[in-house]
């Protein structure tokens, strides 16, 4: 393709970056995002206040529950989408994930493939959400977050969430592959 | 493959003109607005991956996921550390509620959980997102579950809260160590994980 053998456009928006080049950015941004807002990323608070704003919708009353009113919780809960710092950015990572692969001439809608996978999806995806409610956080935020904060809390969330993996990884080659 | 280069010009135009907008509420909404974007077009291009590092040590004893994930934590410790250093050295209050958590069973079970669970899903929270961003649905649904979870995990919270969670210890390593203390305790772990990691690579290689 004419347009990607432009300098500097095939290295940085055609091609892959390696692992190491995405640890130093990643840093580089979490240190900004951490001078400016005062902590590291996070990203499930978006998600419990999707999930309260949904059940909200269906006529549950979240509002009352122990979660919600939560000093850290309760103003962005009660700010509702648009007001909501928390969701706007984690709305941004997947549109600057799709940016990535536009510009990359990669994005494709994939379909689902396998039953199998939908009961990964599924199991998988609840769990994780009631996992990382329980740990405060999930990969990026009680993990990453939590040890690049210092905090022993990282690393404990850490070794459990590698255990954890070995497990996944015994069971995904027994039953899923 | 068709050339949606376009597409990705006219999106990043239609981003811009919606940051401005973020702009005329708020800086910070701008900030996290664009910072959300950049990581995850960071996310995409280096398909950095929490769920890759743990499981493709463990499987493929391949390790570079898994050092590349070291070297975030040490570099990302490095900034974060100088920063609510200068906190202290001025005397203001450190900026360090968020992930500065209580260490408890909590941590443990939701830790463990995550790490099973992150496997079978194939892909972790960011890599989620990520991945919903490049096009999968497969990834949109498990994204659809993990709000549930949520919603599950937050009716639960109060249990978890009162009977683990405030009774756990927070442990800032830099008020058992000192600073320079913890930082560099810190950084030897992970540069022994580092060392760890290439060798159990190795030895898988020469198996």
């Amino acid at each position: 393709m004419k347009l990607y053998d432009i300098k500097g456009l095939k290295k940085w928006l055609k091609n892959p970056w390696s692992y190491l080049t995405g640890a130093v950015l990643l840093s580089i941004f979490q240190t900004i995002t951490f001078a400016v807002t005062g902590e590291p990323l996070g990203i499930t608070r978006a998600f419990t206040n999707w999930a309260g704003w949904i059940l909200g919708f269906l006529g549950a009353s979240p509002g009352t529950w122990y979660y919600f009113n939560m000093e850290e919780v309760h103003s962005s809960f009660s700010a509702g989408l648009l007001m909501d710092n928390s969701s706007i950015r984690v709305i941004g990572i997947i549109i600057g994930a799709c940016l990535a692969s536009l510009l990359a001439s990669e994005f494709r809608i994939r379909k689902i493939k396998s039953k199998k996978q939908i009961v990964g999806a599924v199991l998988g995806g609840i769990l994780m959400g009631y996992g990382s409610r329980v740990a405060n956080g999930c990969n990026i935020g009680a993990f990453y977050g939590g040890i690049a904060s210092l905090s022993l809390s990282g690393w404990i969330f850490g070794i459990f969430l590698f255990l954890g993996a070995v497990i996944g990884s015994i069971l995904l080659v027994r039953y899923l592959i | 493959m068709k050339n949606q280069f376009p597409f990705g010009l006219i999106l990043l135009g239609v981003l811009i003109a919606i940051g401005a907008y973020f702009y005329s509420i708020s800086l910070l909404t701008s900030f996290l607005w664009f910072t959300g974007i950049i990581f995850g077009f960071i996310l995409q291009k280096s398909r950095f991956c929490f769920t890759a590092s743990m499981r493709d040590l463990y499987l493929t004893r391949r390790a570079t996921v898994f050092k590349a994930l070291l070297v975030a934590l040490a570099l990302t410790t490095l900034g974060i550390t100088t920063i609510k250093y200068f906190y202290f050295l001025n005397g203001q209050t450190i900026p360090r509620k968020s992930f500065v958590l209580p260490v408890s069973l909590a941590t443990a079970i939701g830790g463990f959980l995550f790490g099973i669970v992150m496997v079978i899903a194939g892909g972790c929270a960011s890599g989620t997102l990520m991945r919903v961003g490049e096009g999968h649905l497969m990834q949109a649904v498990t994204l659809v579950f993990i709000i549930i979870g949520s919603a599950l995990g937050s009716h639960d919270y109060g249990f978890w809260y009162k009977n683990f969670i405030s009774k756990g210890k927070t442990i800032f390593l830099p008020d058992q160590f000192g600073w320079l203390g913890a930082l560099i305790l810190q950084l030897a772990l992970l540069f022994i994980l580092f060392k760890l990691a290439s060798y159990w690579e190795n030895r898988g290689d020469e198996e």
